[in-house]
């Protein structure tokens, strides 16, 4: 049972991951900072996606393996990693209720968005507004 | 009836926990337990996690095999199939006594198995399932009852078992929260096909999830609450709703012959009895089911008098009613209800 947990989950790169080693996933833990990376990305054409989670919330740690492991299979795409308690603003900006929350912008602007630990779906979505 | 096929009917465990919960930790008591530990848990029962979200108040997860409800000091484990969710108890107790928590109390309950015999240990029967029970928890859970609540179907009745350490006039009789437990059998058969994923669609879990809740109209049931959902292949559905502290849950067996649907959440004796009738109307409406029983547990008189008449507009008459009073869980009321047309 738990391998078959583990394949749903994990990716197929995540053989020893440590997450917050991929430079494509970046976990922002200040305001200031989190705006200058924001408004960097909105210059450019490339497909945000921001997880808001809590240290508080066990599905957001069910997520992590499958989430490093996009990372790393799109990486033409910003992946930020944001704690709504640490940065409550912009969690309540984006209107992050529920966790895990993966919000997708492209320029700056929400395209769509996946709520729960919904591995098919985010990965989905992503693959859909990652070009163009 | 076939001879053979899925259980439906889910097995219900709800632990309650007490200890010294620290307050840096911001109250989480077993919202802290490691993804790990509930694994091991998970894989003693015999189902995996295929969805999951979380709130301030809980962390809800739709399972293989039905639900897992985790807020700080109470763990909600439903089960359907062949899963031996009472294996959950050992190691759950172990988790929770290394975050400095105890069992309070113990709640188990089920319906009648469409296939019985399919049960492995220790669901081989309601007596062993007790003695299990009784086994694997400390004695000093002294305060214990175990009953089978009857209705006029020999098909349908309520196995109720509930143990605590809290003395009689300790019973949190303010707590406001009641549940509710519907099962409903014989669905309709047009109305079950909506839970079959289309051939040749390719659309898996969550996203043929979402597509069944929204053609059936599940979410609509309580417009205000989040809902994770989950399509099995080739059939059957699965979703958990949080709405704040409260969840609903629905699971479906949609095949012909031992088709069954559930439907669970939490009321509040703050609430306006109607809601929940309410409620309970449309929730039956997705199945429109020849048979379904109610059981509420810690509700008002109000509360399940309304539910008696509840059906009636859906063709469906109350045939029996069963009360009776249990450790730490208050009045549990247990009431079937079949097609009006037949005697």
């Amino acid at each position: 049972m738990g391998s078959v947990l583990a394949s749903f989950f994990n990716g197929p790169n995540s053989a020893e991951e440590d997450s917050s080693s991929s430079s494509l996933l970046q976990t922002f833990h200040s305001a200031p900072r989190w705006q200058l990376h924001f408004d960097s990305v909105k210059e450019t054409s490339k497909l945000m996606v921001i997880d808001f989670s809590a240290s508080w919330c066990g599905p957001c740690k069910l997520m992590e393996p499958a989430l490093s492991a996009m990372a790393d299979k799109f990486s033409d795409v910003e992946f930020a990693k944001l704690d709504v308690d640490q940065l409550p603003d912009v969690a309540q900006e984006f209107g992050a209720q529920a966790m895990p929350t993966f919000v997708l912008l492209k320029k700056g602007k929400e395209v769509d968005r996946v709520v729960g630990a919904k591995k098919d779906e985010l990965e989905k979505k992503i693959d859909k507004y990652r070009c163009c | 009836m076939a001879v053979s096929g899925f259980e439906g009917f889910e097995k219900r465990l709800e632990l309650h926990f007490f200890g010294d919960i620290d307050e840096d930790d911001n109250m989480l008591g077993l919202r802290l337990l490691e993804f790990e530990s509930l694994e091991q848990v998970l894989f003693a029962v015999q189902c995996t996690v295929v969805s999951a979200v979380g709130n301030p108040f809980f962390d809800a997860y739709v399972l293989s095999e039905s639900s897992l409800f985790v807020y700080p000091t109470k763990i909600i484990i439903k089960t359907c199939g062949t899963t031996q969710l009472l294996k959950s108890i050992p190691p759950l107790i172990h988790f929770a006594n290394n975050l400095g928590l105890h069992l309070q109390t113990c709640r188990y309950t089920r319906g009648n198995f469409i296939f019985p015999k399919a049960q492995p240990f220790p669901h081989t029967s309601f007596k062993e399932e007790v003695i299990y029970i009784e086994q694997n928890i400390p004695i000093n859970i002294c305060y214990r009852k175990a009953s089978v609540m009857p209705s006029k179907l020999p098909a349908h009745s309520w196995h109720v078992f509930t143990a605590t350490c809290l003395p009689p006039l300790e019973f949190p009789h303010d707590d406001a929260a009641f549940t509710v437990e519907v099962c409903m059998t014989e669905l309709n058969r047009h109305l079950a096909r909506q839970f079959f994923m289309k051939s040749g669609d390719g659309k898996t879990g969550d996203i043929g999830g979402k597509e069944m809740t929204e053609l059936t109209g599940i979410d609509t049931i309580n417009p205000g609450a989040f809902i994770c959902d989950f399509a099995f292949d080739p059939c059957g559905y699965s979703m958990n709703g949080i709405d704040g502290d409260r969840y609903s849950t629905i699971h479906v067996t949609p095949e012909d012959g031992f088709s069954y649907a559930s439907f669970e959440c939490i009321g509040s004796v703050y609430d306006d009895p109607d809601d929940i009738v309410v409620t309970l109307k449309k929730a039956v409406q997705v199945f429109m089911p020849e048979t379904v029983s109610v059981s509420t547990t810690g509700c008002s008189r109000e509360v399940w008098t309304k539910v008696a008449h509840a059906f009636e507009p859906l063709g469906l008459k109350c045939r029996s009613f069963a009360m009776d009073e249990f450790p730490a869980a208050g009045t549990i009321v247990f009431q079937t209800f079949t097609a009006a047309r037949r005697k």
